[in-house]
């Protein structure tokens, strides 16, 4: 399932107040994190921190992170990350 | 207590973070109605890690799972009770065995977190004609059950009729579950009123099960909770009434004696018990002693 992953890509969450929405794609080499949204200006470092600590203990390979943020807590974003993950590790894209 | 026990959808972060802060009892994490099929997944990681971060003071945090006749109730229970939840709303209990079923279940997810066996409550939902018939019966079948509940609008559609503003579907149903739980040692605790804006008609049907015996409600929205606990706090004179009726079968204890009078009244167990449950109600616990 690994070898198409790189065409699929699994979202979790809204962008709905407070939450977030992740989008989980494959990557070549490294994994990315690109945040946008209202908090990214002032909680850039603590979010990408969470988002690949979120990754490490999924054991998550290579894969480019997307996070359309709208106010969401830390908790909510390491959720949000940890369910688009299991999303596209299951291949049931969203 | 449990006069209000808050619904918060369980895939909505905005009301799953801020829920605690609107003053009820406790809190309903649901990932079951409120939650489409497509987002039980996503909402069963969001609720865990909601439980995790704790933070919810003093209130009785439940979640409800979905039901036993779904794929879903397994991984809720993997995932929230390892996380903390004090408690397991399970909907559509229909028979004592549905409840075993759980209970075999929970143990065994409590003992692989390492957690007390035992330690997660049961609040049981009866949604159906033959649930709310086998109330007590689910109510003993595991010492894990801490009440049960009567359905709103499962239970009128089984009924086969409605829900109209009077209650009256509901009344010989309510009056039931109140011996059943009392009989099987549980609370009783009543279902939703769905009319969110309609605080008059909330204030009613809230008097209404506390004299019939509730020990309080399921709450829909945050503007329901203030309402029921004013039904549900006592008034100046009964506190006083209360304390005087708690003082003097203390002064009785102490001096060996059985019933006593207070204002003209006999006061004996049953009063009593009455009046330690009274002082509960307004926080006042402690005096009760």
């Amino acid at each position: 399932m690994r070898g198409d992953s790189a065409e699929k890509a699994a979202q979790a969450g809204t962008v709905e107040s407070m939450d977030c929405l992740v989008t989980i794609t494959a990557a070549q080499g490294e994994r990315a994190v690109e945040i946008s949204g209202s908090s990214a200006g002032r909680f850039r470092t603590a979010m990408e921190k969470r988002v690949l600590e979120t990754l490490d203990a999924l054991g998550a390979p290579a894969v480019r992170v997307s996070v359309q943020d709208n106010g969401a807590a830390d908790v909510v974003l390491g959720a949000r990350v940890e369910a688009a993950y299991r999303r596209f590790e299951g291949g049931c894209a969203k | 207590m449990r006069r209000t026990m808050l619904y918060l959808p369980g895939n909505n972060p905005n009301m799953l973070t801020r829920g605690h802060l609107f003053g009820s009892d406790g809190l309903i994490l649901d990932l079951e109605d409120a939650v489409s099929a497509s987002e039980k997944d996503c909402a069963r990681v969001l609720v865990r890690e909601v439980l995790k971060r704790g933070g919810f003071g003093p209130l009785e945090v439940t979640v409800r799972i979905n039901g036993l006749d779904t794929p879903f109730w397994r991984l809720d229970l993997a995932e929230v009770v390892p996380a903390g939840a004090a408690g397991i709303r399970v909907p559509k209990v229909d028979s004592p065995q549905t409840v075993r079923d759980l209970d075999e279940e929970l143990s065994a997810v409590e003992a692989a977190a390492g957690l007390p066996v035992g330690q997660t409550a049961v609040f049981c939902l009866l949604e159906t004609a033959l649930g709310l018939w086998n109330a007590y019966d689910i109510a003993k079948a595991s010492p894990r059950v801490a009440a049960i509940i009567p359905g709103g609008e499962d239970l009128t559609a089984d009924l086969r009729t409605g829900r109209s503003d009077e209650g009256t579907e509901l009344e010989w149903a309510r009056r039931m579950l109140i011996v059943a739980a009392r009989a099987a040692g549980v609370d009783a605790l009543d279902t939703v009123y769905p009319r969110v804006a309609d605080d008059e008609g909330l204030r009613r049907e809230a008097a209404f099960v506390k004299q019939l015996g509730f020990d309080g409600k399921s709450v829909i929205h945050p503007n329901q909770i203030s309402i029921i606990h004013e039904v549900y706090t006592p008034t100046e004179k009964e506190i006083e009434t209360a304390k005087k009726i708690t003082a003097a079968a203390k002064e009785a204890a102490d001096r060996g004696l059985g019933a006593v009078s207070v204002d003209g009244r006999m006061v004996d167990a049953p009063v009593v018990r009455r009046a330690e449950y009274t002082l509960m109600r307004a926080g006042l616990a402690g005096e009760a002693k």
